[in-house]
């Protein structure tokens, strides 16, 4: 495996937006916990391939994106939690990753209730979601700023998949 | 005295906010602005908020500041706490939806020591708290299953990097949680683990398990987690101990669930507003 480089950031937020334009430039990225000694609380960082230091750079600052600092690193890096469990309340389903839960109508796709995490923009992202159609709502990572968001949105990407696949079963548990 | 409540509210530029909101049908009035009740630290206070009208106790304070997840009210709650917690003179202290700023929590965790309130801490105030291993100064933490295999995870400072195995058993073993977490010592005294069946633990022992009545639906809903702390931090503010309060805090929110008949579309005002009535049944349990 190349050398991998780490993009740090101040904010959550930053490192969703840092990832999608480099994944768009067709960058090997993924988002990762970053090492303990950089780690501040609700923190995010995006791993690279420390090959493309200088494409990567460049894109950045093309894209006025905001970062802390780039770092070379030895070995691997925690990935964040990806893993769903999906659980049926008969006319409806609840997909959890982590803390988060988002709950859709089976017929209609409509997001019935989101709960779960601590992080401030869960009772927002609740605010902005509940209601809406899972096709229709926006994706917690393009409102939300923490880890909490990525996590909702992960299960918001199981939901959508459940309900476009036109899910109707029981509990996959 | 009072029981203090600390938590963001999730609107844009909500400027500081420290007092106690009047409820007015489903909203919390602050000054001038309203706040629906629902899921986060305006359903924790509502709770809080009917338990002490019910127990003939004074209202709960509430420190609050708008933040949508930027983490703007959050630091502004951090550094009000930091600076005036000798003012607020908080008997019981439940820290709530914060983002988790570690720098921050530590600055505000000198001041507090000082005072020596009993110390709740439920959501992003949980992850913080464990994440700068202050979790065994707190009382009590109030996690559901997710956040209970984060709290067993050594490592994680946040339920998002916990490790994969112990998502993969965090709802059907957590016994084995709450022993693991407590054989790493960063726990607080009382663990109440919010879930299909709420688990009270003391000091590494389980000494409780509520699971009547059950109620599915009760899950996916918003807040019902938050609406537990809320009642068990108003019953510790009363008077009882902290493992007999989680006891009837988890029993009164399963009979508030019951009462209000829910459906995973309902929401958790309506659970929120059964509070007194179960609470009356639940308090000698």
């Amino acid at each position: 495996m190349s050398a991998r480089g780490l993009i740090t950031f101040e904010e959550v937020r930053q490192a969703f937006k840092a990832e999608a334009v480099l994944k768009k430039a067709k960058h090997d990225v993924k988002l990762v916990v970053p090492p303990p000694e950089f780690r501040r609380g609700c923190d995010l960082a995006v791993e690279f391939n420390i090959n493309e230091l200088v494409s990567i750079q460049r894109l950045l600052s093309a894209n006025k994106m905001k970062y802390s600092q780039i770092i070379s690193i030895d070995s691997a890096t925690t990935k964040t939690l990806d893993a769903v469990k999906v659980f049926d309340f008969g006319d409806s389903v609840m997909v959890r990753c982590g803390a988060l839960k988002i709950t859709f109508e089976k017929g209609t796709g409509i997001i019935r209730n989101i709960s779960g995490g601590g992080c401030p923009d869960v009772p927002y992202l609740y605010i902005e979601l509940v209601g809406k159609k899972l096709s229709e709502a926006p994706r917690p990572r393009e409102i939300g700023f923490t880890l909490c968001a990525l996590c909702l949105d992960r299960a918001f990407e199981e939901a959508l998949r459940l309900y476009e696949s036109g899910y109707s079963g029981h509990s996959t548990n | 005295m009072s029981l203090v409540i600390a938590g963001t509210v999730p609107i844009k530029d909500f400027p500081l906010y420290t007092g106690t909101p009047k409820i007015e049908g489903n909203n919390l009035i602050l000054d001038e602005h309203r706040v629906p009740c629902t899921m986060g630290t305006a359903a924790l206070f509502f709770a809080a908020h009917l338990t002490c009208q019910t127990l003939n106790l004074p209202p709960p304070v509430w420190v609050t500041a708008g933040d949508i997840g930027d983490g703007v009210g959050s630091r502004i709650i951090y550094q009000h706490l930091t600076t005036n917690i000798k003012t607020l003179k908080p008997k019981i202290l439940t820290l709530h939806y914060l983002l988790p700023i570690t720098l921050l929590a530590k600055n505000m965790m000198l001041t507090i020591r000082e005072m020596k309130p009993t110390l709740i801490a439920d959501a992003g105030s949980m992850y913080v708290m464990k994440s700068i291993r202050a979790a065994k100064e707190f009382d009590l933490f109030t996690p559901d299953p997710g956040e209970m295999a984060f709290i067993a995870d050594p490592q994680a400072v946040h339920p998002a990097y916990m490790q994969r195995y112990l998502f993969d058993f965090d709802t059907t073993n957590i016994p084995a949680l709450i022993e693991q977490a407590y054989k790493h010592g960063n726990v607080p005294r009382v663990l109440l683990v919010k879930g299909a069946k709420d688990y009270i633990a003391k000091d590494g022992r389980i000494i409780a398990v509520i699971d009547e009545p059950n109620i599915p639906a009760l899950e996916p809903i918003g807040g019902t987690g938050d609406t537990i702390t809320g009642i068990v931090s108003a019953l510790i503010y009363s008077g009882l101990e902290v493992e007999k309060a989680a006891v009837i805090a988890a029993k009164t929110n399963r009979v508030a669930g019951k009462l209000a008949n829910p459906t995973t579309a309902t929401r958790v005002l309506e659970i929120a507003l059964q509070i007194p009535k179960a609470l009356l049944d639940c308090l000698h349990y």
